[in-house]
């Protein structure tokens, strides 16, 4: 287990800033996630972790040695790549046990640690078959053991399940936390896939344009995103520009009060946090499609203007192609400028139908108390 | 069978059976070619190396090898073209080796001109390279004018030494040797390098480790196309070897040109022909190995 702190690392491409003034303190045994879009900057940050870029500016501390420059092979962390990396001319057995071998250990302690990073991520016995004899999965495993057999303090996983299918990937990012937790190690794992990160972190950091957006918890992500791109980014989320004026913010055909002086706003409301009430007028939004996914519709809308956006509804709710619906959101968040700045009024409210008023006791106190406190 | 049916097969094996006669024309040509220009004339030759007419007619006899291989001048001969062919050979892969790895995993824009400039001779004509070296390397040539210019004494000539179709052949051969590794290197991914720094190793370890066994048949290959081209070579140890000793090229052409004996130089042409099977052989095995381990 170890400690790593990142302290405004910056490096440059070119004309490109690929990662721009990102600090980011790791506690033990913790896992972050770096979230983000290609190109954001996240794969940078961990090659600069492991050594295998040198930052242009700023400093990596792992349990408070400097080891900014540092090459990898001096440097107390293990790398998991993208693209497994296993060298195809040595078998399984060599692949785990090179680290070793380069440390010049004795040999019965090379092969009982081989073999325990082996048993450890489920291939034992694989020793003496060649890496293309083994699944996408297998692969991945045994790039895992190769880095867990050498102890590193820090391990870091570049994208480990992108080329792994759906399946294979849930299972393994399973079998990589429980690893994780059994062997207690901080690690650092890099992925734009936004349910891995949610499956996976103890914390998540997205980063976009090589600067960090936000990192926070999990649900604290998902649920008070603090910008209009992390609210973008994870999950489902219907972004609405609109006007706020005398207090009330109209976009789209939903009006919603808010705290603000008037000018432009987006407002943001995920499609389950959307309800629906049967209308006709002109102000009503067209029903556009209807997916049904089994545990729930998903409702595509066009709103008055023009807008598309997606709303979700009971199986069995009727919701047909060409129906109208008024749109009630049961909670939502407010950003100008890209940023968090607006948040529901108390619940209850008289504009709302009755059926839909309980639904707005669905915000969390919580939430509301930290959209407050980003008011600001 | 309906009568569709059986027509509708009909048509299909006229299909199958055109495809066919077009494949068969298409190699036509070049098995025509490689028959009447090489295996003809080998076979001829080897025909002749092992037959001597009497006066009943053509019978069979190993005289002429018998010669060859109990000839001073022909043995010391062969000996300097193994010698060159070998030394060229380790010079041409531990030069061209470092170049490779540096252009296949550097990313300055200065990989490009180094690229540039090591591929240079491959446009450069063997007959212009010769007279560059004489000019720059043979008696009073520009290192000579440099060195005396200078004040230092000039040093020995490699022009007319063995070390001149050394210098000229490397020159000549290093960028058909540095595609061949640069192919071969673009199989070596910089994730594989990376994971193998990553575990603890270090530069060394990483080419011995990791880089050279995964390009150990691309360099068998390219020692094979080196040998086989040394061994062919004629313009560079003509023009720039010594005249005794001589390569196998030059001494083939002067027995047949200069002493007029056709069935030596044919019995020197053989004698080549089979040293370089043998590589070609090593060259075979080592694409099928590789092709092997492709498909495991």
């Amino acid at each position: 287990m170890a400690e790593l702190e990142i302290r405004n690392l910056s490096r440059v491409f070119g004309a490109t800033r690929a990662v721009n003034d990102v600090s980011i303190s790791v506690a033990h045994g913790e896992l972050l996630c770096l979230l983000g879009p290609s190109g954001s900057g996240k794969s940078t940050v961990l090659r600069m972790l492991g050594g295998f870029e040198r930052p242009d500016s700023g400093s990596i501390l792992i349990d408070g040695k400097d080891v900014t420059n540092l090459p990898p092979e001096r440097r107390p962390t293990g790398m998991v790549f993208q693209s497994h990396a296993l060298w195809s001319h040595m078998d399984v057995f060599s692949n785990v046990a090179f680290g070793l071998k380069l440390r010049r250990l004795p040999r019965q302690d090379i092969r009982q640690r081989t073999e325990a990073a082996l048993d450890m991520v489920g291939l034992a016995g694989f020793g003496p078959r060649r890496p293309t004899k083994l699944s996408g999965g297998q692969q991945q495993r045994v790039a895992l053991a190769r880095s867990l057999v050498l102890e590193p303090k820090i391990l870091l996983l570049d994208e480990p399940f992108a080329s792994l299918d759906q399946h294979l990937r849930e299972r393994m990012r399973e079998e990589v936390r429980e690893i994780q937790q059994r062997a207690g190690i901080t690690m650092v794992f890099v992925t734009h896939g936004q349910d891995e990160a949610l499956a996976l972190a103890d914390r998540i950091a997205v980063m976009r344009d090589g600067r960090l957006e936000q990192v926070d918890k999990p649900d604290a992500v998902y649920r008070r995103p603090r910008t209009a791109f992390v609210a973008g980014f994870i999950g489902q989320m219907n972004l609405i520009d609109g006007e706020v004026r005398a207090g009330s913010l109209n976009a789209a055909g939903v009006t919603v009060a808010v705290a603000l002086a008037d000018g432009p706003a987006t407002l943001a409301m995920r499609p389950e946090d959307i309800g629906l009430q049967r209308a006709s007028g002109a102000d009503a939004a067209t029903v556009h499609r209807v997916i049904d996914f089994g545990t729930h519709l998903s409702v595509e809308l066009q709103a008055s203007g023009g807008t598309r956006l997606k709303a979700t509804a009971q199986p069995g709710s009727g919701w047909t192609a060409g129906m109208q619906a008024h749109l009630h959101p049961r909670k939502f968040a407010v950003y100008r400028d890209g940023t968090l700045c607006g948040l529901p009024l108390a619940p209850g409210r008289a504009d709302l139908p009755l059926s839909l008023q309980s639904l707005v006791t669905d915000q969390a106190p919580a939430s509301r108390d930290h959209l407050a406190s980003n008011h600001s | 069978m309906s009568t569709v049916e059986a027509a509708t097969a009909a048509v299909k094996r006229r299909h199958v059976d055109g495809r066919g006669l077009i494949g068969l024309l298409l190699v036509a040509a070049p098995v025509t070619l490689i028959g009447a220009l090489i295996l003809w004339p080998v076979s001829v030759s080897v025909f002749d190396t092992l037959t001597v007419r009497g006066p009943d007619g053509r019978h069979f006899s190993l005289e002429s090898y018998r010669f060859f291989f109990s000839d001073g001048f022909s043995l010391r001969n062969l000996w300097l073209t193994i010698q060159v062919a070998a030394i060229c050979t380790v010079l041409l892969l531990v030069i061209s080796l470092p170049i490779a790895l540096y252009l296949r995993f550097s990313e300055t824009r200065l990989a490009g001109y180094i690229q540039a400039l090591a591929l240079f001779p491959l446009f450069v004509p063997s007959i212009l390279l010769a007279y560059a070296l004489i000019r720059t390397l043979g008696p009073n040539g520009t290192v000579d004018i440099l060195l005396t210019a200078v004040g230092l004494p000039k040093i020995p000539s490699p022009y007319l030494t063995p070390w001149g179709p050394i210098i000229g052949l490397v020159w000549d051969n290093l960028p058909l040797t540095l595609l061949i590794i640069l192919a071969g290197l673009s199989n070596v991914s910089r994730a594989s390098i990376d994971a193998a720094r990553d575990v603890g190793a270090g530069s060394f370890a990483v080419l011995w480790y990791i880089v050279l066994p995964r390009i150990r048949g691309t360099l068998l290959v390219a020692a094979s196309f080196i040998i086989l081209g040394l061994f062919s070579a004629f313009t560079l140890p003509y023009l720039l070897g010594p005249a005794v000793p001589e390569m196998m090229g030059p001494f083939m052409r002067r027995t047949i040109i200069e002493v007029d004996d056709p069935l030596q130089a044919r019995t020197q042409a053989v004698v080549t022909f089979m040293i370089c099977a043998l590589f070609a052989m090593f060259y075979v095995r080592s694409v099928a190995r590789t092709r092997r381990e492709q498909s495991s």
